[in-house]
């Protein structure tokens, strides 16, 4: 398979989630809100899972939310993962829609520590790989201050 | 102990569901199974595996190449298609073919266009095959046989740049949710990888047949995603499987005991392999496929005499048990221990071969193969009186369970 050359950072000008990445660079998280029935609709597609309405606007949120589960991963699984082990992808549930699942990962903790449904918060982080050049902004997750 | 919050409710109404099915209870036999050699790398392609398979198949069933006038495989790199049927043994007589077969979910339904195909006379032996050379490529592939999700978009773009990629880190989280939700231990994990590695241990052509695993070493073993070590993760090996199915009463003309196919069911997620937003996080379709097939099948959970399933990741075993009703939601934990997993002395054999854990990674058609043997009374690691087994399959969207039953 032929990938782009900077897999695994992210195609920040895909349109479906072009938002996504720019409200990072901004130190904002964006997620796209229904306009018919209110829900937060994560991945973005063309009808709201919810209700089949078709309009969605971007809406910026709180950045807080729980931790819904994880991993510690310590087998580099791609070669550019190969600076990052261990670390502990995972995904958080939203404050405001916990149906809402980022995949991220929890930073700036002993991996031992993490546990379940431990509030944890935004922060943002540039992220790079072993072998590809340039960086992304992204939202990662701390325990909750 | 599940919290309101972010709780994944296996009985969450709209999160997947069940396709129509009529029944088909009794039209389709399989007449025919073979298997290739089974390996780490072994430099072969892909067509030479499956034709491997398939000259072992009509062999068992007693047929030639010209008998097949149906094709099924999946639509992946290298299946063997009809072109690819003839070039291998040299015919050129008018197949009837569909892309709806192959391993995975597919080798658990395929049976059910089958036996359409059969009803309307679009064929009269129909051959399913799946084969992989995996372990030989994997060097040149994007996470394995994660390169697939490797190419979605959505997946590319907001799982992979946080790391969570491939299969065992999405399925390690499930797991990891599983242990949380209901309490699953590792130890529970470890009795699923330890009983089909013995399983394994008594199949000559499984690839782990001469290695043998403890719950000690298991626990002893490092993690690789916690809570994942490898012994929680499929192998990745070279080889593939071939079925042959034909009318029940074509069947009793053939060669081997008739096998037919009495129950089926197709179950779907609605969010694909988007595990991270499936709300039943810690289920599987089979909650929508099962119910179908046993009802068709006219068959209780207490009639069936082995079960396989789909097994990339232990996990996996225990989610579907649960699923299929062997045990109620979030009980597979203590299901599983003991040693009722077992081909010679357990309460529900499973995985008689090893699976995909320990017996080859063919992505579930080797289970079919090893079904129709059980109740014939052919396998190796032989479940006595077996009449009865099923297989699930399992592909992320979609689930399959499959029924077959030695007829009398």
């Amino acid at each position: 398979m032929d990938v782009r050359p900077a897999f695994p950072l992210p195609d920040t000008e895909w349109e479906p989630i072009r938002e996504f990445w720019a409200g990072a660079s901004r130190q904002e998280l964006r997620i796209p809100k229904c306009d018919a029935c209110g829900r937060l609709c994560w991945y973005p597609r063309e009808k709201c899972r919810h209700c089949q309405a078709t309009s969605f606007a971007w809406q910026t949120v709180s950045g807080r939310g729980t931790l819904f589960s994880w991993v510690v991963v310590t087998h580099a699984f791609l070669p550019q993962f190969a600076d990052l082990v261990p670390f502990a992808p995972a995904l958080v549930a939203l404050e405001e829609d916990p149906a809402v699942r980022l995949a991220t990962r929890i930073v700036d903790c002993d991996l031992d520590s993490i546990d379940f449904e431990m509030p944890v918060e935004v922060t943002f982080r540039p992220i790079f790989f072993t072998g590809v050049d340039g960086e992304v902004t992204a939202p990662l997750f701390v325990p909750a201050r | 102990m599940s919290p309101m919050s972010t709780s994944s409710p296996a009985s969450a109404p709209d999160w997947g569901w069940a396709t129509e099915y009529e029944n088909v209870s009794g039209e389709v036999a399989i007449c025919g199974v073979g298997e290739s050699d089974h390996s780490k790398a072994s430099g072969r392609t892909t067509r030479d595996i499956v034709g491997q398979a398939v000259e072992r198949a009509l062999a068992d069933a007693g047929l030639e190449p010209r008998d097949v006038d149906g094709l099924m495989y999946i639509s992946m790199p290298d299946q063997m298609d009809v072109t690819a049927f003839h070039e291998y043994f040299g015919t050129d007589h008018d197949i009837w073919e569909s892309r709806g077969g192959g391993g995975m979910t597919h080798a658990g339904a395929a049976p059910y266009e089958a036996a359409h195909a059969l009803r309307d006379g679009l064929a009269r032996v129909i051959l399913n095959t799946f084969g992989v050379a995996w372990a030989t490529q994997r060097s040149n592939m994007v996470g394995g046989p994660g390169e697939s999700h490797a190419q979605e978009l959505f997946k590319q773009n907001l799982e992979i740049p946080m790391g969570w990629f491939p299969q065992p880190v999405y399925f390690a989280t499930v797991a990891r949710r599983h242990m949380f939700e209901f309490g699953t231990t590792q130890e529970q994990l470890g009795a699923i990888a330890v009983a089909q590695r013995r399983n394994a241990n008594h199949t000559p052509t499984a690839v782990m047949h001469d290695r043998t695993l403890t719950m000690e070493q298991y626990l002893a073993a490092p993690t690789i995603v916690a809570p994942f070590r490898k012994e929680d993760c499929c192998l990745i090996s070279d080889g593939g499987g071939a079925f042959l199915m034909t009318t029940a009463e074509r069947a009793r003309d053939m060669a081997k005991p008739v096998v037919e196919v009495a129950g089926v069911g197709l179950g779907n997620s609605s969010t694909g392999t988007h595990w991270a937003q499936q709300c039943a996080f810690t289920s599987t379709p089979q909650v929508f496929a099962a119910p179908v097939a046993f009802a068709m099948a006219g068959v209780t959970h207490d009639d069936i005499d082995l079960y396989t399933c789909y097994d990339p990741f232990t996990i996996h075993t225990l989610m579907q048990l649960e699923d299929s009703g062997f045990c109620p939601k979030g009980e597979g934990g203590a299901f599983v221990e003991g040693d009722i997993l077992n081909f010679d002395s357990g309460k529900l054999p499973t995985n008689t071969h090893g699976g995909l854990l320990s017996h080859a990674y063919v992505l579930g058609i080797a289970h079919v193969v090893e079904v129709v043997r059980q109740v014939r009374g052919e396998a190796a690691a032989q479940v006595p009186g077996a009449e009865i087994g099923i297989y699930g399959g399992y592909t992320g969207p979609q689930a399959s369970t499959l029924i077959l039953r030695r007829a009398r």
